[in-house]
């Protein structure tokens, strides 16, 4: 599904990832774990393509094609989500619009015939039942005045409409109250299946109880520095990345 | 004075009617003021030429093309052609508390009433409200009773035709505690002229929610205004669209002429071609405790022009005023122009008051999350663009209206973005 090989990558002047390597088979759960700053959401925006982020060196293969050749929209046609860590609000563009348009553009290149008004309706009606958002949050502006939680919410329910091979999750958690991580571990579980892969990037573990990963890694200083499975998970929630002797290499290389 | 002023006058019969002494005074006004040139104050980005070019030769008056329903929405009609109410398209039946005279068959004592707001609230200085005083013919005055809540809009068509001229005039009083809804529409591209004012008196503690809605392309000539005078806690909220056509004037005034008033404004407009729009608002704060929210926004295409001249004046004695003034402008074409000018007059020193206008840029955040959906770059563009101008269509009351508007400006959009 991803294989990211050994990349190098700044923004501006910065080197924020250092050697990074990672592949995900279809329906796997992997987990990034790591201290603030260490580039999970750096990995994140680069994966789906935003700008301003330079790469240096190495390779991300996404099934069959070269993922940094291609051009942001693409990737999500082909199959690439991201959850964002803090989503935009955009007034006056309403939710319901901006996920019909983005449905559609989808289906266009699965070669499918484009959702009616009302058959998406009733798609976005289920999914906005699924993450347990009020329906009126169809009509209102994308994230406009949406609370924290509404946010990631409205994210997972996306997700759910664009069934997506690879989802990314940057803390899809963070934020939440303990009903609403429910709902949005739920959101997740239910699209988990033998071909749809996740990245679940998280600092609690606490998620990890809902969403079992089959993998866990842990991000510092540019690179993933320990892999393991869920256990490596609970190891860290004790103990911090002090076993990890992360403070001795961020210092090393500052 | 203008060659076209000088036979509009001739045209029109100089019947005597109980409006004569404020019309008599009108033309003096508009006698003794010389006729506007790119260098008179009000008029520096919009030429009065096209005027002049008209044919002084009206073809026979074209019948009355049908006038499309706003889907979903019941309203008392007005319907005029080229100023003449139509009698037989208009709502007759009207509910209690609300009263709807044509000036022909307005009784004498509502005429004393009438008197005491023609061309009052409407201040002098607009030279075609002047025109409007001495020319208007089937002036209609509505009045709602205190308290009275009606409970469905009044929608007042303007419909003109091909080679006509037409003066409008249309007074609103709304009682002490009464609630309305008011949609003005303007309809008919060919080459015509209107001239349209409207004159809205809002008592203590009255609601109005207003629309107009000039979505005129081609030929029109549209010169026009809407003044509003607000009471002791009136409340205002006041949406106007606007396309361009030939050319088209429009001037707003609103009034805080009681304590805590809230006057809310908001105008689009969406120019295409050789369009020319020209908005001037002027806000009078008078009285202390008053809030006045503006938004004006607007796309310019192609090689269309806009202006816009927004003036808040605080008076000295309206201390804790709030007025907030924002203009927002995105330019689609090189050859399109764009004149926008903010005035802040400020005599008070405890106000709030604050303005912003700024040609729009797509913030490339938004456009990002967009397309890491699957949504094309140009689709997005698309789609922020016009959202710019839909988050203010979303804050119109009546979304039954923004329903029935949101298809059009969108495929008006479109067009624009196509050229
Ligand atoms: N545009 C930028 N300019 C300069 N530095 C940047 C920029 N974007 C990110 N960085 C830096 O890159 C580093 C990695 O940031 P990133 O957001 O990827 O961290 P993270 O692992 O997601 O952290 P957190 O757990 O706090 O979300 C940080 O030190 C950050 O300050
Ligand atoms: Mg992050």
């Amino acid at each position: 599904m991803l294989t990211i090989d050994n990349l190098h990558a700044r923004v501006g002047q910065q080197s924020i990832l250092k050697g990074l390597n990672l592949q995900i088979k279809p329906g796997e759960v992997h987990a990034i774990m790591g201290p603030n700053g260490a580039g999970k959401s750096t990995l994140s925006y680069l994966l789906s393509g935003r700008d301003g982020y330079e790469v240096e060196g190495g390779s991300v293969q996404f099934m069959d094609d070269d993922l940094l050749e291609m051009e942001v929209e693409d990737r999500a046609r082909h199959g690439l989500f991201l959850a964002f860590q803090y989503p935009v609000e955009i007034p006056g563009v309403s939710n319901m619009e901006f996920m019909k348009e983005s449905v559609n553009a989808i289906r266009e290149q699965r070669g499918e015939e484009p959702l009616s008004a009302a058959e998406f309706l009733k798609k976005a009606k289920e999914a906005c039942k699924q993450v347990q958002l009020p329906l009126d949050f169809l009509k209102r502006g994308v994230n406009e005045g949406f609370s924290g939680g509404e946010k990631k919410r409205n994210e997972i329910m996306q997700m759910i409409l664009l069934e997506p091979k690879l989802c990314i999750l940057d803390e899809s958690d963070s934020g939440l109250d303990i009903d609403a991580l429910q709902v949005v571990a739920s959101g997740v579980n239910s699209q988990r299946n033998s071909e749809r892969s996740f990245l679940v990037i998280t600092h609690y573990q606490r998620l990890l109880d809902y969403i079992k990963p089959d993998f866990v890694h842990i991000l510092a200083n540019g690179k993933i520095v320990k892999s393991g499975d869920a256990s490596l998970a609970l190891k860290v929630e004790k103990e911090g990345y002090a076993f990890l002797g992360i403070e001795a290499t961020e210092e090393a290389s500052s | 004075m203008s060659a076209w002023l000088q036979q509009a006058l001739e045209r029109s019969q100089a019947n005597q009617d109980w409006l004569t002494p404020s019309r008599n005074r009108a033309l003096a006004a508009l006698q003794s003021t010389p006729w506007p040139s790119r260098r008179t104050e009000g008029w520096k980005y919009t030429s009065l030429s096209a005027l002049e070019q008209l044919s002084a030769e009206a073809p026979a008056e074209q019948p009355l093309s049908e006038i499309p329903a706003i889907e979903g929405l019941d309203c008392l009609e007005l319907v005029f052609l080229n100023g003449q109410l139509q009698s037989d398209l208009s709502t007759l039946q009207l509910p209690a508390g609300v009263r709807i005279d044509s000036m022909a068959s307005l009784p004498p004592e509502q005429q004393v009433l009438a008197t005491t707001q023609f061309a009052n609230i409407k201040p002098e200085r607009h030279l075609f409200g002047l025109v409007n005083d001495v020319l208007a013919q089937d002036i209609v005055f509505i009045q709602l009773d205190d308290g009275c809540h009606l409970p469905q809009p009044i929608r007042i068509v303007h419909q003109s035709t091909e080679g006509q001229q037409s003066h409008q005039r249309v007074l609103v009083r709304l009682g002490h505690k009464a609630k309305a809804s008011l949609i003005e529409q303007f309809l008919g591209n060919q080459s015509s002229v209107t001239t349209a004012f409207t004159e809205l008196d809002l008592a203590e503690d009255a609601e109005l929610d207003h629309y107009r809605l000039a979505l005129q392309s081609g030929q029109a000539l549209h010169f026009g205004g809407c003044h509003f005078c607000l009471h002791h806690r009136a409340q205002l909220n006041s949406t106007l669209i606007g396309y361009g056509s030939a050319l088209s004037r429009t001037d707003i005034d609103i009034i805080h002429n009681g304590e805590h008033a809230h006057a809310k404004l908001n105008a689009i407009y969406l120019l295409a071609e050789s369009e020319h729009f020209d908005l001037h608002s002027t806000i009078e704060h008078a009285k202390p405790n008053g809030t006045t929210e503006e938004n004006v926004r607007g796309i310019v295409g192609d090689k269309a022009n806009a202006v816009f001249n927004g003036r808040i004046h605080i008076h000295r004695d309206a201390q804790k005023t709030l007025a907030e003034l924002n203009n927002r402008n995105l330019l689609l074409s090189r050859r399109g122009q764009i004149n926008t000018k903010p005035e802040l007059e400020i005599y008070a020193d405890d106000v709030q008051c604050a303005h912003g206008a700024t040609v729009a840029e797509i913030e490339e955040q938004a456009l990002y999350y967009l397309r890491s959906r699957g949504i094309s770059r140009s689709q997005a563009l698309i789609m922020l663009n016009f959202g710019f101008i839909q988050e203010l269509v979303n804050q119109m009351p009546n979304q039954q209206l923004a329903a029935w508007l949101q298809p059009q400006l969108r495929a008006r959009f479109k067009e624009m973005e196509v050229q």
